[in-house]
């Protein structure tokens, strides 16, 4: 699906120099036929060159544009490459030093905990990756059902606190009143845990992560707030799209493939809702919204 | 017991690496990022005897850690290892001074033969280096013109100045001394002083030269001890002719 893209961009671009190619030569031939009828000529000559130079000004944005578009992807083919290799890498290891080794039983089984942890991790890199190809065709019907956002909220902080092993009052939980909205279940569950799993990744070590549900008009409003590292205001928008990462030493630091928040907007989106972000500037935390609208 | 620098930031790994390269009868040592690693070996008289090291680290990266170990005189035997294994990664470590390279997922059996294989080259160069280096020498000061230097107080004596040498400096210095006369390539300088093989960046040398001619030359920029031969690498001479 990528591919066609980018290939009917580059087909367009070539279309585009050949129609330009083709003013020039307008141009010419216009200029030797028209030679004698010094009036016209100048309108056209001005007309057709402030075409070109348009045309020429369009071109290049839009190869910068594309240029920059796949410098994101290649960034994202090698996050991509990064985290499928290094859980595999790890449990092989793992495996390997099982095999190969007398390991006594207390580091067996802390062996079996890292091998269990790399292959959920291995295993939300995949589902990440293939969600967002199923995110591409927006008109793909979704699999609606009553859900109740505050009951699946819970269950989403929950998993969190288990996984990444955070006290309760680091991560904490202040649902609303209950309220039923028509979803997708798979793909809100997606989306709440994204914006989680983002708020404790961003945290560092001092993990305190709020999150809110409340209702507001004919919306369900989750709220989740962190203390971490921040977004530059410049960036609040930019998050959300395809292979966006904030640029600087933070990306490094923190890995990731780029396509968490592209989840979150598109499934907001699918469901009549919407998703930002507020903060305050890097290094004052920051706040994620997902609003979707309540079942009639 | 040969000590291991392990520089990976995922801890999964870094901690099946530990176990396993401790199973195998070395020290190990893990630092998480390219500064640390830094650090650690930039430090004199590092302990370090071979260094396993990650390419995606938080902050400096680890071609930026190889080639700023290299240009900095720190040759200790490196093996870079990461999940990125196109050609052009693997290209860009060698090029940035990494003595080998492998891609992750690795196997286990092969990472630890080749840091076996690493550790050997690099007692095998210690020894004949020890051989061709040390032996032909009868006394510790060797004088040229008005200048002497004193390998046994790694000092250089020029008329009444002295300058303190490092002993990699002295080393270069000797080896030089030793071949008098004779063009010397940087790649032999690189075998025989320092014990490398292949691949480093051999530029390294010219900031050792450059640092020997502020001391031995009258004047450094028209060098008339210590001659740049085009193509190949240096030559020392002891008398050159009158001016």
């Amino acid at each position: 699906m990528i591919t066609t893209g980018r290939r009917k961009s580059i087909a367009f671009y070539i279309a585009f120099g050949i129609g330009l190619i083709s003013v020039i030569l307008v141009l010419y031939i216009g200029w030797i036929q028209l030679n004698w009828r010094h009036g016209v000529l100048l309108v056209l000559g001005i007309l057709l060159l402030l075409i070109i130079i348009s045309g020429v000004i369009l071109n290049t944005i839009s190869l910068v544009r594309e240029i920059n578009r796949n410098e994101q992807k290649d960034a994202f083919i090698n996050a991509v490459t990064h985290e499928l290799k290094t859980p595999v890498a790890s449990i092989r290891l793992y495996l390997e030093t099982l095999q190969t080794r007398a390991v006594d039983e207390e580091k067996r089984k802390e062996f079996y905990r890292i091998m269990l942890e790399d292959s959920d991790r291995l295993l939300a890199t995949i589902e990440q990756v293939l969600r967002t190809g199923r995110m591409g065709a927006a008109s793909r019907g979704l699999n609606l059902a009553r859900i109740d956002l505050s009951g699946l909220v819970e269950e989403c902080v929950a998993r969190a606190r288990a996984i990444h092993r955070i006290a309760p009052e680091s991560l904490t939980f202040h649902p609303g009143a209950p309220v039923s909205i028509m979803a997708d279940l798979e793909e809100v569950r997606a989306a709440v845990s994204n914006l989680i799993e983002n708020a404790v990744k961003y945290s560092g070590k001092d993990v305190n992560v709020r999150v809110e549900t409340e209702q507001i008009d004919g919306y369900v409003l989750m709220r989740v707030k962190d203390a971490g590292v921040g977004i530059p205001k410049t960036e609040l928008k930019r998050v959300f799209k395809r292979f966006h990462r904030v640029p600087g030493p933070l990306a490094s630091r923190v890995k990731g493939t780029g396509l968490g928040l592209f989840i979150v907007r598109s499934v907001a989106k699918r469901h009549g809702g919407r998703a930002w972000a507020e903060s305050e500037g890097s290094g004052y935390g920051s706040t994620f919204f997902l609003q979707l609208p309540v079942a009639k | 017991m040969n000590q291991i620098l392990v520089v990976e930031d995922e801890q999964h790994i870094a901690d099946g690496l530990r176990f396993n390269l401790e199973a195998e009868g070395y020290q190990v040592h893990v630092v998480e990022t390219g500064e640390a690693a830094l650090e650690l070996l930039q430090a004199p008289e590092s302990p370090i005897d071979v260094v396993v090291l990650d390419v995606m680290l938080p902050g400096k990266d680890g071609f930026a850690v190889m080639s700023e170990l290299r240009q900095g005189g720190q040759f200790v035997p490196t093996l870079m290892l990461t999940a990125r294994g196109h050609p052009e990664d693997i290209l860009k470590g060698f090029a940035a001074g990494a003595d080998d390279y492998l891609a992750k997922p690795f196997e286990l059996a092969i990472l630890l033969a080749r840091l076996r294989g690493l550790l050997r080259r690099r007692d095998w160069l210690r020894t004949s280096l020890n051989h061709s280096v040390a032996k032909p020498e009868p006394t510790d000061t060797f004088t040229f013109g008005d200048k002497s230097v004193h390998f046994d107080l790694l000092e250089l004596h020029v008329r009444d100045k002295v300058f303190p040498l490092t002993l990699m400096e002295a080393n270069l210095l000797r080896y030089l001394i030793q071949h008098e006369g004779r063009p010397i390539s940087r790649k032999a300088m690189l075998e025989e002083v320092w014990g490398l093989h292949e691949d480093t960046d051999t530029r390294a040398i010219d900031n050792f030269i450059v640092r020997l001619r502020r001391y031995i030359e009258d004047e450094p920029v028209r060098p008339r001890h210590l001659l740049t031969i085009r193509g190949v690498g240096y030559r020392f001479v002891a008398a050159p002719a009158a001016k």
